[in-house]
């Protein structure tokens, strides 16, 4: 067989998978459920701002912290802001950020696991190095560390949580290269003629995709935890941003009296991080078995 | 290899991880907005007054002299002095350090005493209510935010109920609900790891070899599933410290727990940047030891580890 | 000559998804004291459920349809879990394929046999050490006494599974199934490790029922041979009068391949092991058997016995009228 023919064969095996794919998470009921909530998520956090029944930023102290109404369905806040208002508008903060931290990791993490595993020597050395110092911190505590010194704002928590996150994806990649670099394919391609970075890109890239895309979607979950928590601390975007984990560490002081303050945004945190977690598991088991291997949840 | 060998590998394989650990901390510190001298200093403080404690603090030197102050005076247990409180950080860390080491344990524990028996049986049965109340448990502690759930036990159990201490840490009933707290992020993914790697054990052919020795399902289990499933559950409990230790900050400051977590916390808000770089590098390298503990019970657990390590540090 | 081991008419079917599987099929043999019987068969004939049928060690979705497994006079089929536990180890052992995997990696190689004392006679595995050591060097192990510290990893294979037969004859036992005890061993190797069972068989007085696809290796070692096809049983003789006069058409092939190319063995024969969900009509072999006539495929041919043999084949029994 011609090395041409090879890589022909080997795309068409490749969009024969991902269809096999999509049927394998279509029949997984709660995945597929997720998906649509994902989807919902991603809608508000784009059209948010303009679904708002109220200005999420007004405050009337005549209406503050009134349990869920007809008027108001998820309540006021101690300030008389509309929850349903802040939660819509916040999501583009809780989700963005998340969405923003996860491929910023994931860029930083692909260049990084690609020159690593594909490279070697002392590039993979240097790097892996690097990855065992990051894997040292807890993920929180590095993240609290650098929106610390990177200071308040939505710009520092992406980048706190890429940087506490791209270890994994490093890894991830450098273990695919490693599986795939000795394959017939990646020979018949350097028959070619092709250079390593083309390689890289063009061969061994398209393989690490789909491992990648559950990895992704199980930080997700992590990441809008990690930045609602950043948040909730107080480290977060600051006030008046209605950012979900801002809006319970706000909210907290008037637990006692009004728990609705805190119940909705935590309720939307969770639901969020749930179904992408869903929607991880399902895309992992529509994934092909020797990838899985490489894969952890959170 | 004896093991005692395999311990001093393990710990020489730290040392470089610790100093990049601290190179992490040093830059971060480097980075912060604001002149330390002049934090130390206060903002009413003469010109003059802040440039002697530059030169006390040596922050007049080139950049690596700086590190090597740094990385000298760590080692030698001097993590500098708190802005708030006036004493050293160390002194700080170990006052507030029984009330963590206390917590994290009690949440191990709890963790550890639920997951276990959880997993072992959801394997064991794998149709089973208890299997599929594992996998709900190991989706929920996946997606659950611990700082909320925290304040909904309160509201619940404190304010509802009123049955437990909402917050703070003057009797032992105090723990309970903090601990539970952190013990849901914990579970989740160790009932999940455990049913797994119970599963796997028992798949494996030497269960069948014990099996036609003529040992009985009792001693099966412990020596030949248990034990060699206690492999995957042991590297996942070692992962699972990072967790712990991160979700100790946020349990802490939601429960009001005085530990060097919420230390930490109030620590960054009154820019006491000393005490908080000291308690974050304390942390890290609690972490970084438990996880050579964790890899020492390990090679204790499965003698091939052993080698393996042998091999990798001679090549 | 005291029966040790008798199999009447059993069907061992697995139940997938895909269908019920007819593994093993309608089996009947005796095993006596003190012999090998040698059971051949491509990978997919059934021998290896049939071991661990004997063995007590079938597992879902593997399932007994009928028939008994008379050891001793008593029917295996038929104990309680504690009764079989008394037998294994003991009275049956077993020695399995692929030594590396078959013991546990986590303990010494002494202590992974010492618990079979354990299991029968109670007590710490300690007290058997001693044991173990005697044990180690009848099956020829150098330096015993370090070896039952060693670990499995520290071991070759062919130590290993010297270990695992250790493990099988510690309390011997009045009958050793060994399935393809040496297929996962270099051929050196192999030799000794069958020399070995030869040995032990003469020493304890074992009966042995060793499972291979090596017919070549049964002519050699083995008292009598049993031929498995597909589930069935094709023939069974004594292992000179099957080298000599093969009956059925399956032996003969098998026979010829092996005259023709050792290396090759049963692949050599054109086609290949037909579907055990839906088996062919009639007898199994037919479709590759070069002497097939009509009823080949429409009758299932019965067990005929010729002289002192047994054959499932139409050209030696049946109402179409062949004889021997």
């Amino acid at each position: 067989m011609e090395s041409g023919e090879i890589l022909r064969r080997v795309y068409e095996a490749r969009r024969r998978r991902l269809r096999e794919m999509w049927e394998t998470l279509k029949s997984n009921r709660a995945a597929y459920v997720s998906l649509y909530v994902v989807g919902f998520l991603v809608f508000i956090a784009i059209f948010g701002p303009f679904l708002t029944p109220y200005n999420p930023y007004d405050f009337d102290l005549s209406r503050a912290r009134q349990p869920p109404s007809f008027a108001h369905p998820f309540g006021t806040d101690e300030l008389g802001r509309d929850i349903l208002s802040r939660i819509l508008e916040g999501a583009r903060y809780t989700i963005g950020i998340s969405i923003a931290s996860v491929l910023l990791g994931v860029v930083i993490g692909v260049i990084l696991g690609l020159a690593s595993g594909y490279l070697g020597g002392l590039w993979d050395t240097v790097i892996q190095r690097i990855v065992d110092v990051m894997l040292a911190f807890p993920t929180v505590l590095l993240a609290i560390a650098l929106v610390a010194s990177l200071g308040q704002g939505v710009a520092s928590l992406i980048i706190a949580i890429a940087i506490s996150t791209f270890p994994v994806y490093a890894r991830l990649v450098r273990g695919v290269v490693l599986q795939v670099v000795n394959e017939d394919y990646i020979a018949a391609a350097r028959l070619l003629g092709k250079s390593k970075i083309y390689i890289m890109f063009k061969h061994v890239l398209p393989n690490s995709i789909s491992p990648i895309v559950v990895q992704a979607t199980y930080y997700m979950g992590l990441s809008i935890l990690l930045a609602s928590a950043l948040g909730f601390l107080g480290l977060g975007v600051p006030p008046p941003t209605p950012e979900w984990g801002a809006m319970i560490g706000s909210g907290r002081t008037y637990l006692f009296s009004s728990p609705h303050i805190v119940v909705f945004p935590g309720v939307f945190i969770m639901i969020s991080a749930l179904s992408f977690n869903l929607l991880g598991d399902g895309l992992r088991d529509a994934l092909d078995p020797k990838a899985r291997a490489l894969l952890r949840r959170g | 290899m004896s093991l005692a060998r395999y311990v001093g590998i393990r710990v020489a394989q730290a040392i470089p991880t610790l100093v990049g650990a601290m190179l992490v901390m040093f830059v971060l510190v480097r980075i912060l907005p604001g002149d330390p001298a002049r934090l130390i200093a206060g903002p009413e403080a003469l010109e003059q007054d802040v440039q002697r404690i530059r030169e006390q603090l040596g922050l007049n030197k080139p950049l690596y002299l700086q590190f090597v102050d740094y990385m000298s005076s760590i080692l030698r247990g001097d993590f500098g002095t708190s802005i708030k409180y006036r004493t050293p950080v160390i002194d700080e860390i170990m006052a507030r350090l029984p009330y963590t080491i206390t917590l994290a344990l009690a949440a191990e524990a709890i963790a550890v005493a639920i997951a276990l028996p959880l997993g072992i049986y959801s394997a064991i049965k794998p149709r089973s209510k208890a299997s599929y109340i594992a996998s709900v448990l190991s989706l929920v502690g996946a997606s659950t935010p611990i700082f909320w759930i925290g304040l909904i036990f309160i509201y619940v159990f404190a304010v509802s109920l009123r049955i437990l201490p909402s917050s703070g840490a003057d009797t032992p009933r105090h723990i309970i609900l903090p601990a539970v707290t952190l013990a849901l992020l914990l579970m989740g993914n160790l009932t999940r790891i455990t049913r797994a790697a119970v599963m796997e054990a028992l798949g494996s052919n030497h269960v069948l070899t014990a099996i036609s020795k003529g040992l009985g399902s009792r001693v099966i289990l412990v020596r030949h599933v248990l034990r060699n499933a206690m492999i995957p559950i042991i590297t996942i409990m070692g992962i699972q410290v990072g967790a712990l230790l991160g979700g100790a900050v946020i349990t802490e400051t939601v429960f009001a727990w005085p530990g060097i977590g919420s230390l930490l916390i109030d620590s960054l808000f009154y820019r006491d940047y000393p005490l908080a770089q000291g308690i974050i590098l304390f942390i890290v390298f609690v972490f970084i030891v438990i996880n050579i503990i964790t890899d020492i019970l390990y090679a204790y657990i499965d003698p091939r580890v052993r080698e393996v390590l042998w091999r990798a540090g001679r090549s | 000559m005291e029966k040790v081991l008798e199999v009447k008419n059993l069907r061992i079917y697995y139940e997938l998804p895909q269908g019920i599987v007819r593994a093993v099929d309608g089996v009947d043999f005796e095993v006596y004291k003190g012999e090998i019987l040698g059971i051949a068969g491509e990978s997919g004939s059934g021998k290896s459920t049939l071991a661990l049928a004997v063995a007590g060690l079938l597992r879902p979705p593997a399932k007994v349809v009928s028939g008994e497994v008379l050891f001793m006079g008593t029917n295996l089929l038929s104990l309680t879990e504690e009764e079989l536990r008394r037998i294994r180890g003991k009275r049956i052992s077993m020695i399995f394929q692929d030594p590396s995997t078959y013991l546990n990696p986590v303990y010494t190689s002494g202590f992974q046999v010492a618990e079979v004392y354990e299991a029968h006679r109670g007590g710490s595995w300690r007290r058997y050490v001693g044991d173990v050591v005697k044990l180690f060097r009848m099956v020829k192990i150098a330096d015993p006494e370090r070896r039952v510290n060693a670990y499995p990893h520290q071991m070759s294979g062919g130590m290993k599974q010297r270990v695992l037969i250790s493990m099988a004859i510690a309390e011997k036992p009045e009958l050793i199934i060994a399935d393809e005890p040496t297929s996962a061993l270099d051929v050196t190797i192999q030799a000794e490790i069958v020399e070995l069972l030869n040995e032990i068989r003469k020493e304890t007085g074992s009966a042995i029922i060793f499972i291979t696809h090596d017919l070549a290796l049964l002519l050699e070692i083995a008292d009598r041979i049993m031929i498995m096809y597909a589930g069935k049983i094709a023939e069974i003789g004594r292992a000179e009068e099957i080298a000599k006069d093969p009956l059925h058409p399956y032996t003969k092939a098998l026979l010829s391949s092996l005259q023709y190319e050792r290396k090759k063995r049963l692949q050599a024969i054109p086609g290949s092991i037909p579907s055990l969900i839906s088996p062919p009509p009639g007898c199994r072999f037919h479709p590759r058997c070069p002497l097939a006539f009509d009823i080949c495929s429409k009758k299932d041919p019965q067990l005929y016995r010729v002289g002192g043999r047994v054959v499932s084949c139409f050209l030696y029994g049946g109402d179409h009228g062949g004889s021997a």
